[in-house]
């Protein structure tokens, strides 16, 4: 099996991954920010926010990083 | 002064050491844009300036030391500024003393952080006098500062060359705007075009993956293989000044203090000068990756610091990078603060102090210690748990909200023009610093060229 890795601003990343991952982030941050109240101005950075960590959190617990990691034996 | 607003100076301060101390560890979080949504949001939510001015302080110092802890231990760059140390990052790797040198950053980002706080204050009261006859030329001096970044970095025609097209690009779809009555005429839209900005190599990179041929030449078939070094336990020694060498803290002590006067030079520039001005005087290539990167350490902490608070405390308006990049909404967040009515203007210089203080030393006190016994751990963590993918559409979505909130749906494809553009730029040469002076320049290099004809 071949992995489909691409290397972007110092670290790899699955294209697809990548590209469902921005849809995913957008659209909560979005969905939040336009269900806002909108009596209130700052409301609307908020929700946005929240709905960005909330993305985030998804494709967190969606997506693996990738990413080997091994320990060294340092000999002090 | 209310009791219960030092509580929430020290709360402030508390949440900021938790959040970025977290953000900090994960690799490629650019600190414009962690630091910048989170301080409009809380000015725009009213919070009390000087409790904002307290957290962005704990902020940048927890975010500066943090920053370096992946750096050394994986040799990936926790933010832009720790991009510098790579290179010495991979040299101490290689000779297996990651855990020894991380304790020596940590102690030479604290002795930065101790030096810079009375220093930039000492400069910004020294500089209050002269204020009044500086700030009205405000406009010109974005002018020669654009001019004078470009003489001063590493591609000078070609600086100097992109800051009019700049200009002409920024102001354009501000006059789009104003001319479809999309915002009002009295707006100046700023803080979206400054993401762009900032994001811009990232979306030049992600829209080159658009095109198919780029995207199959650059597929590689394996996982990033990272090491992670021993770090021995037993050695806790947490007393600054003991864990760096005299050598070492002389370097740092000096290094850090000029950065302090140069505060509208780039950071990144700045630590790098330095750092590899202390590295070359030594000849053994660990000497010289360990003298640089504390010195390195140290002066982040001191261009940092010096940038926010000389312009803040002093001038009111942002006249150096980290003021018009990071701290930006410090200076300017409308509705709540404009350049006429900022922290500058609200807040005494007694109130200035105690919050710069209240800070950087719950910052430092909460993250040195932190770092000094689980910056290992931390870095496993964060490693194992956060992708890379989430980083990266975290930051476009980030872009996409405050330019909507701007100026609505066209603004988000005016500032994916403004980050193609000056991406483009920026993988050219043309650096940061160079583009965000030409962005506050940017209405008085139209008046010039108009009245020029």
């Amino acid at each position: 099996m071949s992995l489909k890795r691409i290397e972007i601003w110092g670290d790899t990343v699955a294209p697809k991954n990548l590209l469902f991952s921005i849809v995913i982030i957008v659209f909560t941050t979005m969905t939040a920010h336009l269900i806002a109240p909108k009596d209130y101005p700052t409301m609307g950075l908020f929700f946005g926010l929240i709905g960005a960590i909330l993305g985030f959190l998804i494709t967190v617990k969606l997506y693996k990083p990738k990413r080997i990691i091994k320990e060294e034996q340092e000999d002090a | 002064m209310d009791p219960s607003l030092i509580f929430f100076m020290v709360l402030a301060a508390f949440l900021a050491v938790m959040l970025y101390t977290i953000i900090g560890f994960i690799p490629g979080t650019d600190e414009t844009s962690v630091l910048l949504p989170i301080t409009l949001a809380l000015v725009l939510a009213g919070v009390e300036p000087i409790v904002v001015l307290t957290f962005f302080i704990a902020a940048i110092v927890t975010l500066n030391l943090t920053n370096t802890m992946p750096t050394a231990l994986v040799g990936l760059p926790g933010g832009v500024m720790s991009s510098a140390m790579i290179e010495h990052s991979l040299v101490i790797k290689n000779h297996h003393k990651s855990a020894i040198t991380i304790k020596k950053m940590a102690a030479a980002s604290m002795l930065g952080v101790l030096i810079s706080v009375p220093i930039s204050l000492l400069v910004a009261h020294l500089l209050t006098p002269f204020a009044q006859h500086i700030v009205p030329y405000a406009s010109w001096l974005f002018v020669f500062g654009a001019i004078f970044l470009s003489l001063i970095s590493k591609h000078k025609v070609l600086a100097l060359l992109s800051i009019v097209p700049l200009g002409i690009l920024f102001e354009s779809l501000r006059h789009l705007y104003w001319g479809l009555n999309i915002v009002p005429q009295d707006t100046n839209i700023t803080v979206s075009f400054f993401l762009g900005i900032t994001i811009g190599p990232l979306l030049v990179s992600l829209f080159s993956l658009l095109n198919k041929d780029t995207l199959n030449s650059e597929l590689i078939e394996a996982d990033k293989t990272i090491l992670l070094p021993k770090v021995e336990k037993e050695k806790r020694r947490l007393n600054p000044f003991k864990i760096l060498n005299k050598e070492e803290r002389r370097h740092m002590s000096l290094t850090a203090l000029i950065a302090n006067f140069l505060f509208v030079l780039s950071p990144v520039g700045l630590t790098i000068l330095f750092g590899e001005t202390v590295g070359k005087r030594f000849k053994d290539p660990m000497r010289r990756a360990t003298m640089s990167i504390t010195t390195m350490s140290g002066v982040v902490q001191a261009t940092y610091l010096s940038g926010i608070i000389i312009p803040l405390l002093a001038l009111g308006i942002p006249l150096s990078p980290v003021a018009i990049g990071p701290g930006a909404a410090l200076f300017n967040a409308p509705p709540v603060f404009s350049l006429n009515q900022n922290i500058h203007h609200l807040l005494s210089f007694n109130q200035f102090v105690l919050a710069v203080i209240i800070g950087a030393l719950t910052a430092l006190l909460i993250s040195y210690i932190l770092i000094s016994k689980y910056a290992k751990e931390i870095t496993r963590f964060i490693l194992k748990m956060i992708p890379h993918e989430s980083v990266l559409a975290l930051f476009v979505a980030f872009i996409i909200l405050l330019a909507y909130m701007d100026a609505g749906l066209i603004n988000i494809f005016g500032v994916l023009l403004i980050g193609l553009l000056s991406g483009t730029l920026n993988k050219m040469g043309v650096n940061y610093g160079v583009q965000f002076m030409s962005l506050y320049a940017a209405p008085q290099i139209i008046q010039l060229l108009i009245g020029a004809i």
